[in-house]
């Protein structure tokens, strides 16, 4: 694919901005803090930092931000997509009915940046944002377009908290991904902004894959882990050991990381070095494919890397690295999601 | 870019009377717990494939099903309870997610693929964007609206030209 990052912003558990992201992951990051979402059912939760002002303030106030900050001039006919899994339902949560339809959540956003273009809403839960942005990629890799935005964002509610505790998926602690201890998930709240362009750029989108298996909704299947992973390799023109580093779902699941785990040894053999970022911002769900590829992309230009502070899964024979690898051409980042989807996204670094 | 040709075009709005019990027919069995709104996507997605005379989607076809309703039945009723002091049910709250009724979509049509929920308030944008690197499998492009009781549901199956 032809098909360059232009720019990117994020807001999330770290920061309000990449480098300040960059800035507390250097220093290890922020706890998690608990939220009580129903009497007597706390979980902890990488939020936000508390702004002031209603739900649709502080939704408009983090996404002008994060346009801001990557950089895009909105041009009329450009497209924006809109990558999110809860949607809206932190407004209606706020003590209102739902504002609209399905749309009006996206309709919202674009009307916070004054978006000229068509608005493209994609929820296909945990896979959302990588699924946003192999589409927008598609629409420039065909000419359709030479630029497009994808926003990735799970916004602040209680609902979404509360469903995946009661799914018991939750960790009451904190997430440790492939962790010997690993207990559930932990949540995080994250605005991301990903500015797609034609011309060249230092990172381009090689190629990605996105996979639905409807036999276990609610879980990774390992068959459609290894498809998505060899179908975006096929589509990078690049194979399994051309892959420099690899960043899985990794959430802290303990069924869902065995089951990727297998899997990514499957595709892999011998594995690239692994990094999870989960354990930091917390998984963001529909944002998480463009929250962690611009945090991941933000580390290895800033010399930045997450610490591994826990204890791996010996049973599971992964390894997360201690330090960025000494070169990184080709990056695969893996999601797996609610409803069977699996998706995987390989980034090249043309200036490596 | 490949060039497609639409092979079936289905429009069910509303779904004939007893629509559910023919899909019950037509898969072998009842749909569980996916909620009135997927089982819809499951109808109008099998119609479609028979009209276009497949029985099955090919591995290499594309899915997308779009709607603005989605499932916010279910979804408001979650959150009604929620406000009550509750946990959400765990398949109502999965019910709420649009990627359960592609999750069923698949397991319906014995599928494995490429399948999204996108939504553009401009039909014919959407379906541009649907088409957008389809290739040899074409596509599956289905939308599903729930306002209330008032249930209607339109497919599309293109096809390489």
């Amino acid at each position: 694919m032809s098909v360059f990052i232009a720019g990117r912003g994020l807001a999330c558990a770290l920061g309000g901005d990449l480098a300040s992201s960059i800035a507390a992951l250097r220093r290890g990051g922020v706890a998690p803090a608990e939220v009580e979402v129903a009497p007597g059912f706390r979980w902890p939760v990488h939020a936000m930092a508390r702004e002031e002002g209603s739900w649709l303030e502080r939704l408009a106030s983090a996404v002008r931000r994060v346009v801001a900050e990557c950089g895009v001039q909105p041009e009329p006919g450009m497209l924006l997509f809109v990558a999110s899994s809860s949607l809206d339902v932190g407004y209606e949560e706020a003590g209102h009915r739902f504002a609209g339809d399905v749309q009006t959540f996206a309709d919202v956003v674009a009307r916070a940046i004054d978006w000229p273009g068509p608005v493209v809403t994609v929820s296909t839960a945990c896979t959302s944002a990588v699924n946003a942005l192999l589409a927008a990629a598609e629409c420039i890799e065909s000419g359709e377009a030479t630029e497009a935005l994808v926003l990735g964002i799970e916004f602040s509610n209680g609902f979404t908290v509360a469903g995946f505790g009661g799914m018991q998926l939750l960790s009451p602690d904190r997430a440790r991904p492939f962790g010997a201890e690993r207990n559930g998930l932990v949540l995080g709240v994250a605005v991301a902004a990903v500015h797609l362009c034609a011309a060249p750029a230092r990172w381009r989108i090689a190629g990605g894959a996105n996979v639905v298996d409807g036999r276990n909704p609610t879980g990774a299947e390992a068959r459609a882990v290894v498809a998505a992973c060899e179908a975006a390799l096929q589509r990078s023109g690049l194979r399994a050991v051309d892959i420099d580093l690899l960043k899985p779902q990794a959430a802290g699941s303990p069924g869902n990381d065995a089951i990727e785990a297998a899997a990514l040894k499957q595709v892999f053999g011998a594995l690239p070095p692994m990094v999870a970022l989960k354990g930091f911002i917390g998984h963001t769900l529909g944002a998480a494919g463009a929250a962690e590829l611009v945090l991941l992309t933000g580390c290895l230009e800033g010399g930045a890397w997450p610490a591994v502070d826990h204890a791996l899964d010996p049973a599971l024979g992964m390894s997360l690295a201690t330090e960025a690898p000494p070169r990184v051409r080709h990056v695969l980042l893996n999601a797996i999601g609610f409803g069977g989807g699996h998706a995987a996204m390989v980034l090249e670094d043309c200036g490596a | 870019m490949t060039a497609f040709r639409l092979a079936a075009h289905t429009v069910l709005a509303p779904p004939p009377e007893g629509w559910r019990d023919a899909l019950a027919v037509r898969l072998g069995q009842r749909p569980r717990r996916i909620g009135l709104w997927a089982e819809l996507a499951l109808h109008g997605a099998r119609q479609c494939l028979d009209t276009a005379g497949e029985a099955a989607l090919p591995p290499s076809a594309r899915l997308r099903v779009t709607s603005l309703s989605g499932a916010r039945g279910v979804t408001q009723a979650s959150m009604d309870s929620f406000r009550a002091g509750l946990l959400p049910l765990p398949f109502d709250f999965m019910q709420s997610q649009p990627s359960l009724m592609l999750a069923a979509l698949g397991a319906a049509l014995d599928w494995q693929g490429d399948a999204s929920f996108m939504v553009c308030r401009d039909t014919e944008a959407w379906q541009r964007l649907a088409l957008q690197g389809a290739d040899a499998g074409g596509a599956l492009l289905g939308r599903v609206e729930a306002h209330g009781e008032t249930l209607a549901t339109e497919w599309w199956r293109w096809v390489p030209a």
